[in-house]
């Protein structure tokens, strides 16, 4: 990418941003995940300090621009990254009283597809192309259930039913190249859910979608999720889908959590300055509001990235101190944290400067 | 938005344009994909017109058709008044300077061996607008225009972000002082905020340089935010065509209000449940019979299967294919209900732009 502004070299953000979704204890608590690339610049984080939580039965949006770091904190928790290039340099996250980034190999299989499932944007790339819809998803029940292959078959039945496949029976021996995109996004959805997962990770399940399909899923998901009592962790750049779907969100810029906090927060009270950009830059469904309001540039790449705020570059309030040192993710009201210097603005940054 | 278009200066006109691929030849497929099938509309000059629909409606096939870069099956196209299925050369070259399209996928639609300058000063070149020293300054000047440095020139888009690089092909359609540019997707494969500089660029230099538009998309907010008039595809034709902000208040289209009310609103507050459409797209090889909607559509009755419907004039000079029509508009199904941004929101996007403002014009104009 071109850039020309220049700017210092990069140290990682100090100290663990501590994050409490719920006041109960939560399903999933991520704290403090650093993963690099080798290869990549010295210090720089692909993922950054990035914590969260997931309450039981919630759903977490994870939102923010390409690149900045979402697909692969997900794969990082389903323990999928590819080390190397990829390698977790820090953090913890505690699932069912173990912590997913230091299990190994095996233990890491056992839990796949079983307590904690992924889908995916492209379902292509997780369907195998030579077996039947029926054998994949009996396939994944064996793997971790013991029952004979005829009730992992009458599983897989119900599944499909349960995720509204019309004709059940007849798709269950068809090849996933014979299905519309919305239907193999509900056979994705029916082999994650069919070993009754705590947790399920979703990675833009519905972007490849058209929007009347991508309504179909979302009510869905939404549906067994009721049923279910599954936590979510969803991953999308729609803010309307977060808007729909999430109990909590946290907005990554850049590999780092940048806010976080209830759904109705982060739309109705932004308080870090990217937030409020993206909240700007979004068009209205509703009559037109005049000019949108934008973030000028766009992301430096790793080699120009600030030593402190990541988004200094971007960010009209910033000055020399955020360039300099990296603000912690502040607490601005219970649960609601927002990584900036000068949140809340209106008391830092409300009067001219 | 333009202010007001005058009515009835049209600009670019489509005439029952259809667009059947395959069947022909040996080799091909006896199936005929029937991807444009009867597509009437009139593009008036100055304002933002919008096609909409989802994937594999036709929407990208038609924009095509009105440029000649596909031909059609049959039909007629007409710019300025004048078919442009049988023009001379020379014309066909006068065409090609004033009708430009930017492509959804930045980076596919520039030539990676090519640097920045020739890319942008190729259609310069090519009808001989102007030339050497000339031709460079203009380039440089277009660079300004589209927010980029006339240093860039230098470098290849392998080099530039796919905002930048969305820029780079705007530069090239404005070269030959185009009057009117279809813009395919001009902003889907975008990031929300480099989405949002684009569109801004894009009203900026339809206002500058007073161009028409015609964009194909398939984001309503985009096009809500963006257009003056709608036209709304379903499997090659066109269901509905109406001013934006009386398609979005009241959707006359059974299709229309389905797909309003499909659109994940932004907004936590306004969550509610929602009458979905049922089942999937058919194949556009074989479309339904009648209503090509009659297999999704929540009021159908046999007439739908049997009769197709045409696309009527309703008194408020609005157009719509739907038999019931009448009878639909009064449920008031599908109008967007957005909330205006909370008054925090409100009050902080405020304190943004003055911010932004005060820094723009502390630094050079950003992008
Ligand atoms: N194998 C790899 N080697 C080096 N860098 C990588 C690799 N995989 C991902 N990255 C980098 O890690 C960063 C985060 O990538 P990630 O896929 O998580 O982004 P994302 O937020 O999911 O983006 P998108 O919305 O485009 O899916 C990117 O900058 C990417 O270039
Ligand atoms: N060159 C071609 N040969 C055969 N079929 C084609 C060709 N181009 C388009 N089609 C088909 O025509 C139909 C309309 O395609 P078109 O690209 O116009 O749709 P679209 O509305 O632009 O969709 P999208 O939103 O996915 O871009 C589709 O079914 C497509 O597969
Ligand atoms: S810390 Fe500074 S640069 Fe970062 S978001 Fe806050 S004001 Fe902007
Ligand atoms: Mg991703
Ligand atoms: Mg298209």
């Amino acid at each position: 990418m071109v850039h020309d502004a220049p700017l210092q070299h990069v140290t990682g953000a100090n100290g663990p941003g501590k994050l409490i979704g719920t006041s109960e204890q939560p399903l999933l608590d991520l704290q403090g995940l650093s993963i690099r690339f080798d290869g990549a610049p010295k210090d720089v984080n692909v993922v950054d300090d990035v914590s969260f939580s997931v309450g039981k039965g919630k759903t977490l949006c994870l939102v923010g621009e390409s690149g900045c770091g979402k697909s692969v904190t997900a794969l990082a928790l389903m323990g999928l990254l590819p080390t190397p290039p990829a390698r977790i340099v820090a953090g913890s996250a505690m699932f069912e009283g173990k912590d997913l980034l230091s299990l190994d190999e095996h233990e890491r299989a056992d839990m796949r597809g079983d307590r904690m499932a992924m889908i995916f944007q492209e379902p292509m790339t997780s369907l195998n192309p030579a077996f039947t819809i029926g054998d994949q998803i009996a396939e994944g029940i064996v793997r971790h259930r013991k029952v004979s292959k005829a009730e992992a078959w009458e599983r897989a039945l119900e599944m499909l039913r349960k995720v509204r496949i019309p004709a059940p029976e007849k798709r269950l021996k068809a090849y996933p190249h014979e299905m519309s995109g919305g239907m193999r996004q509900r056979v994705m959805i029916a082999m994650a859910l069919a070993n009754d997962p705590q947790l399920l990770i979703a990675d833009e399940p519905t972007t490849a979608l058209d929007v009347t399909i991508q309504a179909q899923i979302l009510t869905l998901v939404r549906r067994l999720q009721e049923e279910t009592g599954t936590s979510m962790i969803m991953i999308t750049h729609d803010l309307g889908v977060v808007a729909e779907v999430a109990d909590e969100v946290a907005v990554m810029y850049a590999g780092r959590v940048v806010e976080t906090g209830p759904v109705e927060a982060i739309f109705e009270d932004p308080q870090h300055p990217y937030t409020i950009g993206l909240m700007g830059s979004v068009p209205s469904l509703g009559r037109r509001q005049g000019r949108l309001a934008t973030i000028r540039g766009s992301v430096p790449p790793p080699e120009l990235m600030p030593k402190g705020c990541r988004f200094t570059p971007r960010c009209p309030f910033s000055d020399q101190h955020c360039a300099n040192d990296p603000p912690p993710l502040g607490e601005i009201a219970p649960g609601h944290r927002a990584r900036c210097w000068y949140a809340p603005l209106e008391v830092k940054r409300g009067e001219a400067a | 938005m333009s202010a007001a278009a005058p009515r009835n200066d049209v600009i670019l006109e489509g005439i029952d344009l259809k667009k059947h691929f395959g069947g022909g030849g040996l080799l091909s497929t006896p199936t005929v994909v029937r991807a444009v099938d009867g597509v009437s509309l009139a593009v008036q000059r100055g304002e933002t017109f919008a096609i909409v629909g989802e994937s594999g409606c036709g929407k990208s096939t038609l924009g095509r058709l009105l440029l000649r870069l596909i031909e059609a099956t049959s039909g007629d196209v007409r710019y300025e008044g004048q078919s442009i299925l049988s023009l001379k050369p020379n014309d066909v070259r006068r065409l090609r300077r004033e009708l430009q399209i930017i492509f959804q996928d930045p980076f596919a639609s520039l030539n990676p061996r090519m640097n920045v300058g020739d890319i942008v000063g190729e259609p310069i070149w090519l009808h001989g607008l102007a030339k050497g020293s000339e031709r460079r300054d203009r380039v440089a000047e277009l660079l300004n225009t589209v927010g980029l440095r006339a240093a860039h020139a230098d470098r290849y888009p392998h080099e530039f972000s796919g905002g930048q690089r969305q820029r780079i092909g705007i530069a090239r359609a404005l070269a030959g002082d185009p009057k009117l540019i279809i813009g395919d997707e001009p902003v889907s494969a975008l990031d929300v905020s480099i989405q949002a500089q684009i569109i801004n660029l894009l009203e900026d230099l339809k206002e500058r340089f007073g161009l028409t538009l015609v964009i194909v998309a398939h984001d309503l907010a985009v096009i809500r935010h963006m257009s003056d008039r709608v036209a709304v595809m379903y499997l090659g034709q066109i269901m509905e065509l109406s001013e934006t902000d009386a398609l979005f208040d009241n959707p006359l289209h059974p299709y229309t209000q389905a797909l309003l009310a499909a659109i994940p609103v932004p907004s936590p507050s306004s969550r509610q449940p929602k009458v979905l459409l049922q089942g999937d797209i058919p194949s556009p090889a074989s479309p339904p019979s009648g209503c090509r909607f009659h297999t999704r559509c929540p009021h159908a009755r046999p007439v739908c299967s049997q009769q197709t419907p045409a696309l009527e004039a309703t008194p408020e000079g609005r157009r719509v294919a739907c038999h019931f029509w009448r009878e639909i508009q009064g449920a008031g199904a599908g109008s967007i209900t957005a909330p205006p941004p909370s008054p925090a929101l409100a009050k902080r996007l405020e304190l943004y732009r003055t911010w932004r403002e005060r820094q723009d014009n502390a630094v050079a104009p950003s992008l």
